[in-house]
């Protein structure tokens, strides 16, 4: 699983991990029925406390991506929620334009001069 | 080329050595000689057979080593060039040292019971046959490696500055857990049964031997592989424990490739040093080239997307050296 944060984003910790680990599984890394790495592995990995990343992973539970099983630990149940994938592009997308010394208003403009 | 004129003159001289220094002496000794010592001599062997015997035990490893160097591709890679010079040497000076310290304890002795093996003269040869393998595997182990050709597919990422990525994987061979378990289980009933029943005393060393075993094979039943700005660690065993952590510095670059437990002899840890597979089940591996020449193979998924991080965090690595990465932001 590759996880990417981004560390100019302005979001909170948990939110930021939740869309990497959203991203991932949208990349096909993971399908449904895979388990995830541990809480404990992703943190010493991303070197963060576990805690945020079991408040990312309940996050995606809730959302209906992830399920908690006794035993086996985390797998994928479903498919990336389109629009929440679309908040985490957008998001993505606004943290790189401005990068490049665009702001949110340019961003909109840009996008509403798209067909 | 010179690989094989060296092997083969060395071991003609190996061979002449074996042959003809016992004939040279044969009338100052006995017959039979003594050839094995426990608490003193404990075993004879008659002067042909002996001589026969000495010449095969040279004969064997050195025409596997030649047969190497003539159809394999021993030659191309620095670690085999170590390792195949390393060897051919190492084996030729134990064989001679076997030899002279059993021609020498039997020297002018009437009978072979009367032979004396030195203290020393094991230890010595065992010592002298190390020495001159390393030796010759550091002499003989030639240029590095010649780094990969361009155009060779290697996976690549990019990465943004500002950015920290991160790949995990973990892999867990249930079939090979349930083994292990068995074994230990299997160990476990002996030893109850054995106390219970009084056992002999040396069923205690095999006990504990049989639980090392049974505790090293479980640390192959599942890997965790993590990459970060560190570079790469593996973590061994159901409790992660113990980490085998390879620097960034001293990868040159990654893939995946498809390997088999067959084409690398079996699960578990594989190889030598410079040249290992750690063997979880067949499929999608990662394979990591050392600077240094070596290379080291782990069976994992997702391994193409951890090659790729690798290669991206190796190539940012070279680059910070030249002020092309600069990451400033304009919003902060």
């Amino acid at each position: 699983m590759l996880l990417t944060l981004d560390l100019s984003d302005a979001r909170p910790l948990h939110e930021q991990v939740a869309g990497a680990i959203r991203r991932a599984i949208s990349d096909g890394s993971y399908g449904p029925g895979d388990r995830l790495p541990s809480a404990r592995d992703l943190a010493d990995a991303l070197g963060i406390n576990a805690n945020t990343v079991l408040r990312a992973l309940r996050e995606l539970r809730d959302e209906g991506l992830l399920e908690f099983r006794r035993g086996r630990g985390v797998s994928v149940v479903g498919q990336a929620d389109g629009r929440a994938l679309l908040v985490q592009r957008a998001h993505e997308l606004l943290t790189e334009a401005r990068r490049y010394g665009y702001s949110r208003a340019d961003l909109i403009k840009i996008l509403e001069e798209l067909q | 080329m010179t690989h094989r004129l060296v092997g083969a003159i060395w071991g003609l001289i190996v061979l002449a050595t074996l042959a003809l220094l016992p004939l040279a002496v044969r009338d100052r000794l006995p017959e039979p000689l003594a050839t094995h010592w426990g608490n003193g001599p404990d075993r004879s062997t008659a002067f042909t057979s002996h001589l026969v015997i000495s010449v095969l035990l040279w004969l064997l490893p050195w025409a596997v080593m030649m047969g190497f160097a003539l159809h394999g591709r021993m030659a191309e890679r620095r670690m085999s060039r170590a390792y195949w010079w390393g060897f051919l040497f190492g084996v030729g000076v134990l064989v001679v040292g076997v030899e002279l310290s059993i021609l020498h304890a039997n020297l002018d002795r009437p009978s072979w019971t009367g032979a004396e093996l030195p203290v020393w003269s094991m230890p010595v040869v065992l010592g002298a046959s190390l020495v001159a393998g390393v030796l010759a595997g550091y002499l003989g182990r030639g240029a590095a490696d010649q780094p990969s050709p361009a155009g060779e597919e290697v996976p690549r990422l990019r990465l943004r500055p500002g950015q920290r990525s991160v790949w995990i994987s973990r892999l867990v061979n249930h079939w090979l857990v349930a083994v292990a378990v068995a074994s230990s289980i299997v160990v476990l009933a002996s030893a109850v049964m054995s106390m219970r029943m009084g056992a002999p005393a040396g069923i205690v060393g095999v006990l504990i031997l049989a639980t090392a075993i049974a505790l090293f094979a479980s640390l192959f039943t599942s890997i965790t592989a993590r990459i970060t700005d560190n570079g790469l660690a593996i973590a061994f065993g159901p409790f992660g424990w113990p980490v085998r952590r390879i620097k960034l510095s001293k990868i040159e670059r990654a893939w995946s490739e498809t390997r088999r437990p067959s084409q690398v002899g079996g699960w578990g840890l594989r190889g030598v040093p410079g040249s290992a597979t750690i063997m979880l089940r067949g499929g999608e591996c990662l394979v990591i080239r050392y600077r240094s020449g070596g290379q080291l193979v782990i069976s994992i998924d997702d391994a193409r997307r951890g090659a790729a991080l690798l290669n991206a965090l190796i190539e940012g690595g070279r680059s910070d050296d030249q002020p092309v990465h600069t990451s400033l932001h304009p919003d902060r």
